[in-house]
């Protein structure tokens, strides 16, 4: 996407040259996205995509499923750097003054994440490990070219992604990652400053030690 | 059918139009809000929010027709703890000079565009979440940053406690915690 | 079963010449006339170093020629040709700075004179059995070069292997490399990808533009990668060139410092967990307590192991260790999927004097390494290492902490184990001298290019 002020006459937005790594929101960070996406470690990608109606079935069934399934987004899990992500169906836009409601013709899915890492090996990953969730979310989305070959759904992303205005985070400089370790090992830590009380320094050596051993992953 | 909510985190997702005339100055709020701070630093439960402006939709080129919108759009998504009405109430009370030049700039929005009104605005204009993954759901933010902090001085003090004796170990946990 | 044009392909990518070659010199050029460039060009067209394997005796000197991308306007490729090439080329190494954590002493400001400043055009890579073979070979460069009065050297670097084929830190280096479709296939097991199925060597694609890669097997219409338009890019590649300072004795000091409260106060186990391996090259993964009496690195299967099966937890290689960051094989999961599109070719040589065994600090020399790498994709390859896996802990689960030997963000580092050890933050040992970002083209692209035909 290039600035988005400009590209707003409907004209396509399919760039010659899209697919090559000539991303249109220059990489002006290490991140790969442009700095206005950047908030410390914390990347913001923000992505509306038209659908096809049968969408409007298919994707709440979906999501349903997915927040029914014991365990469906573990793989997001385990890829551990995504802190937060939505997606949402836009069927209709509200009545505002002078705006009358409107029904979309081509219904809009909304997607957000606030990962880390690089904005390339972010979808990467997504196409690689996820390719067959990546249909379920985007496979009735218009121009969608399937997770794999990653370069032309890397491009899909570029064209249907929006810059952002302005983005925080609450704790940028603290990786997914970072968070998840951080509420593992600090009740321990506050555990064992309730046990040291009644520890003798060698009981304590030893309890020291355990814990270094049990969280170590965490610190 | 909608998941606004996850554990005890909640995804509010407003899209509001720009008035087009004004569709410059919001850019240029935006652009120049300040970081680090940012004026949601102000808000405890926000952890992550964004503000896009949306100039138009993309039309694929399989598209059998091209939709536009009917003129510029912005969305504002937030990541925070707790239910939406307290949040509302508590955004619009800590950045009431930024939504009021901000959201002053959209159409339909309250004039002045600020408190109960400005909540009820941002309400009609909310678009249900979908699917809402957070990696942590149960956790606020007062929790995260305590827990990071804990995280970190654990570090330290692991480093300083190599080759410590149990008693020093012992007495130097103890104040450190 | 890629379809390998030997003689189209410079020599020492896709196999390198060999440790006997013990001096390698690096003469960068800048080009003042394009008719000067292209007419020098030609000449050394058939002296190139190619694939082609020797029949005989191997040559006492070899010659490659690389471009930066300041250096395809110098020789006269035209505009359209030279929009061609990849982003992070036309951008460079120095302009690169912040993705590649060349920060503070690393920074551009601080490198080599002549080196990112677009100042070379030419890298002309000469590597020699011995030092009268390279003297020999830098002569006939200087004598080649000598009608020329538009043809200038901008930079000579010198290298050498030391006598015992380690680095500065005193560590055995180099012999890991990924497993090429049609060209090593033999090292699959721990250096291709592992599948399901078992390991198999990486698309050719990877490595040598021109070729299918890893993402043309998953393509219907198996598109060939981003490269320079024809006739350019095919059987060429990208090279990155860095060169990295070492300060050996504030490696030496650290570590002798931070041993004493390590275990049984064991400086060379730490060093070698701070590695991945000791120092004659065989991997803590496989001998966690100390290092086997003989260990030869090139040996078949010395290299065909992985991490998962065994050392997950990293008690044997630490995690954040150089060589389990820099090729952390089978240890993300998926299938290597998170990996594979990841792997370099590394060459390179040690430069400066070795810093002697006792001595008691630094002696001021200019010592280190000459990085080289080549790589399909400068950005999604070596730079993606650099950023994800080297300058950042995050995909391994270990925050913000960088890799402690090549260190300059002052993270820590864990050495797992039942008892656990932190190294603390402390000065980098390692700090970029300069480097660039090259395009190595086949002999047919050198042709085009002095024949003023490359549009």
């Amino acid at each position: 996407m290039t600035d988005c002020s400009v590209v707003g006459t409907g004209v396509s937005s399919q760039f010659p040259g899209a697919s090559r790594s000539r991303g249109a929101l220059r990489a002006s960070s290490a991140s790969g996205t442009s700095e206005q996406n950047v908030d410390g470690e914390a990347i913001a990608i923000t992505v509306f995509s038209a659908m096809r109606r049968w969408g409007l079935l298919e994707l709440p069934i979906f999501f349903l499923f997915v927040r029914r399934g014991r365990d469906s987004l573990r793989i997001l899990k385990e890829l551990s750097f995504i802190h937060a992500a939505r997606w949402s169906v836009i069927r209709r836009l509200p009545a505002n003054g002078d705006y009358p409601e409107r029904r979309l013709r081509f219904p809009r899915l909304y997607f957000e994440s606030n990962f880390n890492g690089g904005w390339e090996e972010y979808i990467d990953a997504f196409s690689y490990t996820l390719t067959l969730g990546m249909w379920a979310f985007w496979g009735s989305s218009y121009g969608f070219p399937s997770a794999l070959p990653p370069s032309p759904f890397k491009a899909y992303i570029r064209r249907n992604e929006y810059e952002a205005g302005h983005y925080y985070s609450a704790y940028p400089d603290a990786t997914a990652t970072t968070v998840l370790a951080a509420l593992r090992v600090s009740p321990k830590v506050a555990a064992l400053r309730a046990a040291a009380n009644a520890m003798s320094p060698e009981q304590f050596a030893q309890a020291w030690s355990d814990f270094l051993r049990d969280e170590q992953r965490s610190l | 059918m909608t998941q606004n909510q996850l554990g005890q985190m909640y995804a509010l997702t407003v899209m509001t139009p720009i008035d087009p005339t004004r569709a410059q100055s919001v850019r240029d709020i935006l652009a120049d809000l300040p970081r680090r701070p940012s004026p949601f630093a102000r808000l405890k439960a926000a952890h992550f929010a964004r503000w896009v402006t949306v100039p138009d939709f993309v039309t694929d080129p399989s598209q059998p027709a091209p939709e536009h919108l009917p003129g510029p759009y912005l969305l504002f998504s937030v990541t925070f703890d707790g239910l939406l009405d307290a949040f509302l109430e508590q955004l619009t009370a800590s950045l009431e000079t930024e939504l009021q030049a901000i959201y002053g700039c959209c159409v339909g929005a309250p004039d002045p565009a600020r408190g109960e009104p400005l909540q009820d605005y941002l309400r009609h204009n909310q678009v249900q979440t979908g699917l809402f993954f957070s990696a942590y759901p149960d956790a606020t933010v007062e929790t995260v940053m305590d827990a990071l902090g804990v995280r970190q001085r654990t570090i330290d003090f692991a480093i300083r406690a190599q080759g410590m004796h149990p008693n020093e170990l012992l007495s130097a946990f103890r104040t450190e915690f | 079963m890629p379809n390998l044009d030997r003689a189209d392909i410079q020599g020492d990518i896709l196999e390198a010449y060999g440790n006997r070659y013990l001096h390698s010199s690096y003469v960068f050029l800048t080009v003042g006339d394009e008719g000067e460039g292209r007419a020098w060009l030609s000449e050394r067209i058939p002296q190139v170093t190619t694939a082609t394997r020797w029949q005989g005796p191997r040559p006492d000197s070899t010659f490659n020629v690389a471009v930066t991308h300041a250096g395809l306007p110098a020789l006269g490729v035209p505009p359209r040709a030279v929009a061609s090439f990849s982003d992070e080329f036309t951008e460079g190494m120095a302009a690169r700075a912040p993705e590649l954590g060349d920060v503070g002493p690393s920074a551009p400001a601080h490198w080599d004179r002549g080196l990112g400043t677009g100042d070379a055009h030419v890298l002309v890579t000469i590597n020699a059995l011995s030092d009268d073979a390279r003297d020999a070979a830098l002569e006939a460069l200087r004598e080649g070069l000598g009608p020329y009065v538009h043809l200038s050297v901008t930079l000579e670097q010198h290298a050498q292997m030391h006598s015992n084929a380690r680095e500065h830190f005193g560590f055995a280096d180099g012999f890991s490399q990924p497993a090429i479709e049609g060209v090593s296939e033999d090292s699959a097991v721990g250096e291709g990808v592992r599948e399901k199925t078992g390991w198999r060597p990486l698309a050719l694609g990877e490595f040598l533009l021109g070729h299918e890669d890893e993402e043309s097997r998953t393509d219907r219409r198996a598109r060939l990668p981003s490269a320079p338009d024809d006739p350019l890019g095919r059987n060429g590649t990208y090279m990155v060139w860095r060169k990295l300072h070492q300060d050996v004795a504030l490696f030496r000091s650290t570590l002798r410092e931070a041993s004493a409260s390590y275990g049984d106060g064991d400086e060379a186990k730490l060093m070698a967990k701070v590695v991945g391996r000791w120092p004659n090259g065989s991997p803590v993964t496989l001998w966690p307590e100390a290092p086997p009496a003989q260990f030869d690195a090139r040996s078949p299967g010395a290299n065909s192991f992985g991490y998962t099966d065994g050392d997950a937890d990293g008690f044997g290689c630490p995690i954040g260790a150089h060589v389990r960051r820099s090729n952390p094989r089978d240890s993300l999961g998926f299938e290597g999927r998170l990996t594979f599109r990841h792997r370099i070719i590394r060459r390179g040589m040690p430069y400066g004097p070795p810093l002697p065994a006792n001595a008691p600090g630094d002696d001021g020399e200019d010592r280190g390494l000459i990085f080289i790498c080549f790589n399909a994709s400068i950005s999604r390859q070596f730079e993606s290492i650099q950023r994800q896996w080297l300058n950042d802990g995050n995909i391994f689960h270990l925050g913000t902490d960088g890799d402690y030997l090549l260190g300059g963000d002052g993270g820590k580092m864990t050495v797992q184990g039942s008892r656990p050890f932190l190294l603390s933050p402390r000065a980098p040992f390692v700090s970029t001298r300069g480097g660039e970002y090259l395009f190595v083209p086949s002999i047919t692209a050198l042709g085009a290019i002095a024949d003023g035909v490359a549009a």
